[in-house]
C-alpha cells in the first residue's frame, strides 16, 4: 500500500507540470488580461500599457512562465492581480467554506442516496422504485441555480426559515480555529456559532446535493440490482441466513465498490464545481472566487488554484482507492 | 415494517430540521440585531469587496462606499447635490493664477485614535502620495493620484506623468496652503475626492512602517490597508472588522465626530454580488438597502414597501463611433444620420428608472458648463435615410459591439439597450453585426483598442467640472474614438488651465456645442441608478455621485 501511496504521489509531478503549461497557455490565449480587468473603464490605453508592465505582463511568455515555476517551487504562489493579496492567504481563507459546503453535499447524497438507492432496488418497480428514479432524474436535469433561487425564494424570502446567503448571521461573533465554522464552534465553545453555520448551510448543501444525489441513488440502485442476481446472495439467502446478514454483509458490501468511487469523483468535482451554489448564496468560497478571478484575469489565483484543486483531487481518489480495500478485503490496491 | 421505519424516521428529521429552522430565524428581529444583543446594526448590501480600506490605493466605488463613512475630505458635495462645499476645511481660496489653494480647516476635528486636525496632518498626508516610490507609482496603486496631481517627486519610470503638486506649506496651525506647477481645471472638484482623504498622523507613521512590494505579476496592497486598527479618519464612524471570509466590513459610530452624531450605531457592509442575492436578502430582511437596482426590480420593489428614492443624475450615457475603423462614419452626414435614426426617447421611457432623460450632449444637465444651444439630433428616420442616401452610405454596415453581464450605473441593461438601437438603426436601412462580448477585459479591451464601429460605453462623474466629463474622452487623439480634431483638442486644453471659473464654464459651453456639431458619437441617455433600501429605516439622503453619507440615515 505504501508504495501505491508513493507510486500515485509520484505520478503527481508530471501531471500538475503538464497542468501548469497548460493552464500558463489557455490563460494567457484569452482576449485581455488582468490590466484591463483591475483598472476598469476609466482608464486609458497608456494606462493599460503601464499595468501591463508593472504586472510583469511585457515580459516573453518563457521568461513569465519560468517566474511562475521558480516562485512554484519556492512555495510562492504570488498575489492577486485582481485583489493585491497573497494567493495563498486568499486560498486558505475560501477553501475551509468551499470544503464545509461540499462536505455537506456530499453528506446529504450518501445519507439520502444510498439508502432510497438501495430501497428502490429491493422494491423494483414499486412506488418508491418509480419515485427514486424519477426523483433522481429531476435532480440530474433540473439546474443547480434555478434550483437554489427557488430554494431561497420558498424557504428564505417566503418562509423566512433560512437565511438567503453567506456563511453566518452578521453579528454573530464566532472565533476562527480552522475556518471551518461548524467545527470552530465546537472546539471554541462558541455552539450558537455551530448552530448558525449549520443553519446555513442547509439550503446551499441541498442545492448542491441534488445532482450528486441523483447519481448516487441511480448508481446504488443499479449495482443493488446487479448483486441481488449474484449466486452468492442466493446462497446466503438459502443458507437461511439473516436477511439484515444478506443486506448488509453481502449485498450492499458488494454493490457499494462501484457507488464509493462515484463518491470520490464527485466530492472532487464538488470542491470546484460549487461556482454558481457560492455565488448564488454569497458562500465566499474558491468557486465564487475562481468565477471572479476569471472575469479579471486573474493569472496567478487561477493558475495556483487549480494546481491545488488538483492535488486535492487526486488525493481524494487516492483515499477512495485505499478505501476499498478496507471495504472489500478481496480487493488489493496495486 | 423496516420501510415504515425509515419513512417515520425521515418524517421526523425533517419536522425537527424546520423546527430548528423556524426557531433560529424567530431570533432574529428586523433591525439587524442579532438574538443576544441591543446594537441598532444596519446592514448595505454591497456589490463587492473594497479593494483594501485605504481610498488613496483605490478606484473603484465599493471601496469609496466604504471609505467615506469613515474618512473625510478637504471640500465635499453638498448632502443630495453636486456643489462644492467645506469639508474639513471650512473655507478654500485659491490665487488669481489657481497655482495656489489655501484651506482654512475646521477647528476641534479629532481623529478617531484622539490625534488632533491640523494643517501639517493635511500637507503630511499630500507629501506622502507625492513622495511614493517603487511600486506605489504603479497605477494599479496610485490612479487617482497621477489622474489628478500627476507624477511624484521622483519619477522612476518614463510613463508616468511630471507632477503637478509642487507642495503643501502649513502657514498656521489651521490653515495649509498647496502650491501646484500650473493652473487645472480638476481644481477644487479633484480635493473632494475620496483617493485624498486626510488620515490620522498616527496612521501614517504605520503607513510608513509598511511597503507594498511586487515584481513580476505580483503587486500587493501594504498590510495596514487591510487592517481595520490601522487606518483613523475623522468620519462619523470608525472602522472596527474586516470579516474577509464572510465579506463584512464593520464600522462603528463615532461618538467625537466634530458633526452631526451619526443615526446608526453601527453599518455593516455586506458583500453579495449577485444582484439577484441582493434582493431576497432585502425582502428576507437580512439587509437594510443595496445599490445599481435593476430597474425591472424597482416597481415590484416599490410595491412591496421599499423605499426606493430618485437620485438626480450625474452620468452620460453614449453610442460612441470608432471613425478609424470605417470609412462611412469620417462623413459627418453618416453619423448624423445614425443619431437622427435613433429613438432615445422610447429608450429612455422603456429601459430606465424614473428620473432618465435624454442626453443632448456629452454632459448631464446638472453640470456647469452644460450649453441650450448645442445642435440637437431629433428622431427622425426619413432625415437618417436622407442623410445616408446623400452621403452614399444607403447600403451601411457596421460592427456594433455591446457587454453582457453586465450593469453599470448608467448602463442598466446593455443588451436590451442595443437591441433597441439595433432595431431603430436596421429601420432606416443600416446593416448591424451584433457583437456580444463579456464586459471586462473583452469588451473594455475591445472598445479601447478601436475594435469596434459602435459601441456603448458611459460615464458617472466625480466632481461638478465639465472637464471631468468631455476632457476624459476628447482631449487629443485615442484609438477609441479614432479622429482627430485640433479646434476640440485645443479647446480642451485651453480649458483645463482657464483658472477663472465663470470663464472657464464659458469655454465649456462653447465646446459642447463643437463637439455635437462634430458628433464624435452620440450621447444617448442620463440616468439615476437605483438605490433601495428597507421600510424600517429612514434612508440618507441620496446623491447623484452615489456618494450617500449613512450618517444621515437612522432606523424609524
Amino acid at each position: 500500500m505504501l508504495r501505491l501511496i508513493v507510486r500515485r504521489l509520484l505520478q503527481l509531478v508530471p501531471t500538475l507540470l503538464g497542468l501548469s503549461v497548460l493552464l500558463f497557455l489557455w490563460l494567457r490565449m484569452l482576449p485581455g488580461g488582468p490590466a484591463s480587468a483591475r483598472l476598469g473603464e476609466r482608464a486609458t490605453e497608456a494606462d493599460r500599457i503601464a499595468m501591463e508592465a508593472a504586472l510583469g505582463l511585457d515580459k516573453p511568455l518563457w521568461d513569465q512562465y519560468f517566474i511562475f515555476l521558480r516562485d512554484l517551487l519556492t512555495l510562492d504562489m504570488g498575489v492577486s492581480t485582481r485583489t493585491g493579496r497573497p494567493v495563498w492567504e486568499e486560498f486558505t481563507q475560501r477553501f475551509p467554506a468551499t470544503v464545509e459546503l461540499g462536505v455537506t453535499a456530499i453528506l446529504i447524497a450518501v445519507v439520502v442516496g444510498v439508502p432510497l438507492g438501495y430501497l428502490a432496488a429491493r422494491h423494483r418497480g414499486g412506488w418508491m422504485d418509480v419515485g427514486a428514479v424519477s426523483g433522481s432524474l429531476i435532480g440530474i436535469c433540473i439546474p443547480v441555480f434555478f434550483l437554489a433561487f427557488i430554494l431561497k425564494e420558498i424557504f428564505a424570502v417566503g418562509l423566512g426559515w433560512f437565511p438567503t446567503g453567506s456563511r453566518l448571521t452578521t453579528g454573530i461573533n464566532a472565533t476562527e480555529v480552522t475556518g471551518f465554522h461548524t467545527l470552530d464552534g465546537i472546539l471554541t465553545g462558541e455552539l450558537d456559532a455551530t448552530g448558525d453555520a449549520l443553519w446555513h448551510l442547509v439550503l446551499p448543501g441541498i442545492a448542491l446535493a441534488s445532482i450528486p444525489l441523483a447519481v448516487i441513488t441511480r448508481m446504488t440502485r443499479a449495482s443493488v440490482l446487479e448483486v441481488l442476481q449474484e449466486d452468492y446472495v442466493r446462497t446466503a439467502e438459502s443458507k437461511g441466513l439473516h436477511q439484515r446478514v444478506v443486506r448488509l454483509r453481502h449485498v450492499m458490501r458488494n454493490a457499494l465498490l462501484p457507488v464509493i468511487t462515484a463518491i470520490g469523483l464527485l466530492t472532487g468535482s464538488l470542491l470546484s464545481g460549487a461556482v454558481l451554489t457560492e455565488s448564488i448564496f454569497s458562500w465566499g468560497g474558491i468557486g465564487s472566487f475562481i468565477r471572479d478571478a476569471i472575469d479579471g484575469r486573474d493569472y496567478p489565483v487561477l493558475t495556483n488554484f487549480i494546481l491545488i484543486i488538483a492535488l486535492v483531487y487526486v488525493l481524494i481518489n487516492l483515499l477512495v482507492d485505499l478505501a476499498y480495500s478496507l471495504i472489500d478485503p478481496r480487493v488489493r490496491v496495486h | 415494517m423496516h420501510i415504515a421505519r425509515s419513512k417515520v424516521a425521515v418524517i421526523a428529521a425533517a419536522v425537527s430540521l424546520g423546527l430548528v429552522a423556524t426557531a433560529c430565524s424567530s431570533d432574529r428581529d428586523s433591525n439587524g440585531s442579532d438574538g443576544g444583543g441591543s446594537t441598532e446594526r444596519f446592514i448595505f448590501g454591497a456589490a463587492g469587496d473594497p479593494g483594501s480600506l485605504d481610498p488613496s490605493l483605490e478606484s473603484d466605488g465599493e471601496t469609496f462606499r466604504v471609505s467615506r463613512q469613515v474618512l473625510e475630505t478637504l471640500l465635499d458635495h453638498e448632502s443630495g447635490g453636486t456643489e462644492l462645499i467645506g469639508g474639513l476645511a471650512e473655507t478654500w481660496d485659491s490665487n488669481d493664477e489657481g497655482t495656489e489653494w489655501t484651506f482654512n480647516l475646521r477647528d476641534g476635528v479629532t481623529f478617531h485614535d484622539g490625534e488632533e486636525l491640523t494643517a501639517q496632518v493635511v500637507c503630511d498626508n499630500f507629501d506622502r502620495w507625492y513622495n511614493w516610490t517603487g511600486t506605489y507609482q504603479s497605477t494599479a496603486l496610485s490612479y487617482y493620484w497621477q489622474a489628478e496631481f500627476g507624477g511624484f517627486a521622483e519619477n522612476e519610470s518614463e510613463d508616468t506623468p511630471p507632477p503637478n503638486y509642487v507642495g503643501c506649506e502649513a502657514t498656521e496651525d489651521l490653515t495649509a496652503v498647496i502650491n501646484l506647477e500650473e493652473p487645472s481645471s480638476v481644481f477644487p472638484g479633484a480635493f473632494s475626492l475620496a483617493a485624498f482623504s486626510i488620515h490620522s498622523p498616527k496612521s501614517l507613521e504605520r503607513y510608513a512602517e509598511d511597503e507594498a512590494s511586487g515584481e513580476g505579476d505580483n503587486i500587493s496592497r501594504p498590510d495596514y490597508s487591510q487592517d481595520p486598527e490601522a487606518i483613523a479618519g475623522t468620519g462619523p464612524f470608525q472602522l472596527s472588522n474586516w470579516n474577509k471570509g464572510n465579506g463584512e466590513v464593520t464600522v462603528t459610530r463615532f461618538d467625537d465626530y466634530w458633526g452631526e452624531t451619526a443615526g446608526f450605531e453601527e453599518i455593516v457592509f455586506r458583500t453579495i454580488s449577485d444582484e439577484g442575492a441582493r434582493r431576497q436578502a432585502l425582502e428576507a430582511g437580512e439587509i437594510h438597502g443595496y445599490d445599481l437596482v435593476a430597474p425591472s426590480d424597482v416597481d415590484a420593489l416599490e410595491s412591496a414597501g421599499f423605499e426606493v428614492p430618485v437620485r438626480g443624475v450625474f452620468n452620460i450615457f453614449y453610442l460612441a463611433f470608432t471613425q478609424e475603423r470605417n470609412e462611412a462614419l469620417q462623413d459627418i452626414d453618416v453619423r448624423r444620420a445614425v443619431a437622427h435614426a435613433l429613438d432615445r426617447q422610447g429608450l429612455v421611457d422603456t429601459q430606465l428608472p424614473e428620473g432618465g432623460v435624454v442626453a443632448t450632449q456629452f454632459v448631464p444637465d446638472t453640470i456647469a458648463g452644460y450649453s441650450d444651444d448645442v445642435t440637437l439630433y431629433e428622431y427622425d428616420e426619413d432625415a437618417a435615410r436622407e442623410l445616408l442616401d446623400e452621403a452614399g452610405h444607403a447600403d451601411l454596415t457596421v460592427d456594433f459591439c455591446y457587454p453582457t453581464e453586465v450593469t453599470r450605473p448608467y448602463m442598466p441593461a446593455p443588451a436590451d439597450m442595443f437591441e433597441l438601437m439595433k432595431a431603430d438603426l436596421e429601420a432606416v436601412g443600416v446593416t448591424v453585426n451584433p457583437r456580444p462580448m463579456k464586459w471586462t477585459p473583452d469588451y473594455l479591451d475591445t472598445t479601447r483598442d478601436g475594435g469596434c464601429d459602435l459601441y456603448l460605453l458611459g460615464w458617472t462623474g466625480d466632481f461638478n467640472d465639465a472637464y471631468n466629463f468631455l476632457g476624459t474622452w476628447f482631449d487629443g487623439y485615442s484609438k477609441e474614438w479614432g479622429f482627430r480634431n485640433d479646434e476640440i483638442f485645443e479647446a480642451l486644453a485651453a480649458s483645463s488651465v482657464e483658472p477663472d471659473v465663470e470663464a472657464r464654464e464659458a469655454m465649456y459651453e462653447e465646446i459642447n456645442e463643437l463637439v455635437m456639431d462634430f458628433l464624435p458619437g452620440v450621447p444617448i441617455s442620463s440616468s439615476p441608478p437605483s438605490i433601495v433600501f428597507a421600510d424600517s429605516v429612514n434612508p440618507p439622503t441620496v446623491s447623484p455621485l452615489t456618494q450617500e453619507k449613512f450618517s444621515e440615515g437612522s432606523f424609524k
